[in-house]
């Protein structure tokens, strides 16, 4: 038993530097976007439009949304992962720079900059 | 094949070792009550605030042959405030889960610490419940209590509960605001006035609120005298009103002393003390019944938590706050 164990757990796939499982996988999107406000109540005014060529994403956000303190959300196609990480509330009110985040693919070898583009309702 | 004996008898062992660990404990029946006895439990659940009362269910019993019960008493260590009474009625469960009073005794007398309540009728046993109003004094503090029971045959028996740790927070109930009218709000005093009083202590005003219908988002709002004028449309502020106060909106937070008994989740003097406010806004728009925020007042003097009971679209509401001194 302790024999069948030992071989269940035998690591035959690479990992990535996150621990994550590198697939053969070359989907590089994404497929929806949310927008949280501190209350973890969406703040979108409409739905965002992703434009996977442009690789942009504009998001239209309520009046009166405190773009220092949100919770951005992502979507991706399978075995995709994001950089950099969201592990917390993010400030996005510099408007004048929009934040770029860069979706990568699930055999981590394509890369794209998506831009966050956010304007107020 | 030596191997192969070794892992079945190593399988059997593991086997055997999780049946023995299986045994079933031999349930004993208790002894049944042979003198003067007695129980208690805490019924009020939450976080212990002043003002607001602690409720005990005291039980107590002697055998029929033994004698009967003459006097029950409740000794605080630090004396409760006004409304602090022992129930004369003993209560019982019907077949419909109702709790059914009977009268046992006269009305309970409080006195210093302690309060007595003497029996009337021939019983020998009884449930009562205290209520102990927490007192300003105890703030802070920890509060223990002595139940205590006294029979005919002279015996006595005593039961401690506590010591409970009574919050640092206050809490107050159901403050109508209006637009407009009864609009300005203060954290220090727990209050709200109306211009000509806000005018009167400006310094002590934290947030103003007000409802616009249009934008459709804004509707009913709590905004800083210090907020950018765009969340104050309209809002001519009295004389000398400049505080920022910090705002965080919080959504599913019901607090069921401030929601006056509903929900089963409770604000404690940690999360006023370890909520994040850093970076937060000086206005909270938006605000819908049953949404709250977390506020921090511009001299970081006090933590509140305001929880929107009810909204008007007229152009008021009803809210009630938790605030904690820091």
């Amino acid at each position: 038993m302790i024999s069948a164990i030992i071989i269940s757990c035998k690591k035959d796939s690479p990992v990535d530097e996150d621990g994550l499982l590198i697939t053969f996988r070359q989907e590089c999107f994404v497929s929806n976007f949310e927008l949280l406000g501190a209350d973890f109540v969406s703040v979108r005014s409409k739905t965002a439009v992703i434009d996977t060529v442009a690789q942009t994403i504009d998001v239209e956000v309520l009046f009166g949304t405190d773009l220092k303190n949100v919770y951005p959300q992502f979507t991706l196609a399978t075995d995709c992962k994001l950089d950099p990480k969201i592990t917390g509330k993010t400030d996005l009110s510099n408007l004048a720079n929009p934040k770029v985040y860069t979706v990568v693919s699930g055999n981590r070898k394509i890369r794209k900059d998506y831009k966050l583009k956010i304007k107020f309702q | 094949m030596r191997n192969k004996n070794i892992q079945f008898s190593f399988l059997v062992i593991m086997m055997l070792a999780s049946l023995v660990a299986c045994k079933k404990e031999v349930y004993t029946i208790p002894d049944p009550v042979s003198q003067l006895t007695n129980d208690c439990i805490k019924r009020t659940i939450g976080p212990s605030i002043v003002s607001l009362p602690l409720e005990f269910a005291y039980a107590m019993a002697i055998p029929k042959s033994s004698g009967k019960l003459v006097s029950a008493q409740v000794e605080a260590s630090i004396a409760g405030a006004t409304g602090t009474y022992l129930e004369n009625r003993s209560f019982y469960t019907n077949a419909s889960g109702v709790d059914v009073p009977v009268l046992v005794g006269s009305p309970s007398l409080t006195v210093d610490k302690t309060t007595k309540m003497t029996y009337t009728v021939d019983t020998n046993a009884a449930t009562l419940r205290y209520y102990y109003v927490i007192p300003e004094e105890a703030r802070g503090q920890s509060v223990s209590f002595t139940f205590s029971v006294t029979s005919s045959d002279g015996k006595t028996a005593s039961y401690k509960m506590g010591p409970y740790t009574i919050s640092k927070m206050s809490i107050k109930r159901n403050l109508a605001v209006s637009n407009g009218v009864n609009a300005y709000i203060s954290i220090e005093d727990m209050a709200v006035y109306n211009a000509a009083a806000a005018a009167a202590t400006p310094g002590k005003i934290d947030l103003v609120y007000l409802y616009r219908a249009a934008p459709t988002t804004f509707t009913h709002a709590l905004v800083s005298p210090a907020a950018d004028p765009a969340y104050l449309p309209g809002v001519t502020l009295p004389a000398g009103l400049n505080r920022s106060t910090k705002l965080r909106k919080v959504f599913n937070l019901q607090d069921r002393n401030l929601a006056n008994l509903q929900f089963g989740i409770y604000v404690d003097d940690i999360d006023l003390k370890n909520v994040d406010m850093v970076d937060m806004p000086n206005y909270a728009i938006g605000l819908r019944a049953e949404a709250g925020v977390w506020v921090e007042t511009a001299d970081k003097k006090y933590r509140a938590y305001i929880f929107v009971n009810s909204i008007n679209a007229a152009g008021s509401a009803v809210i009630s706050m938790l605030r904690l001194t820091l």
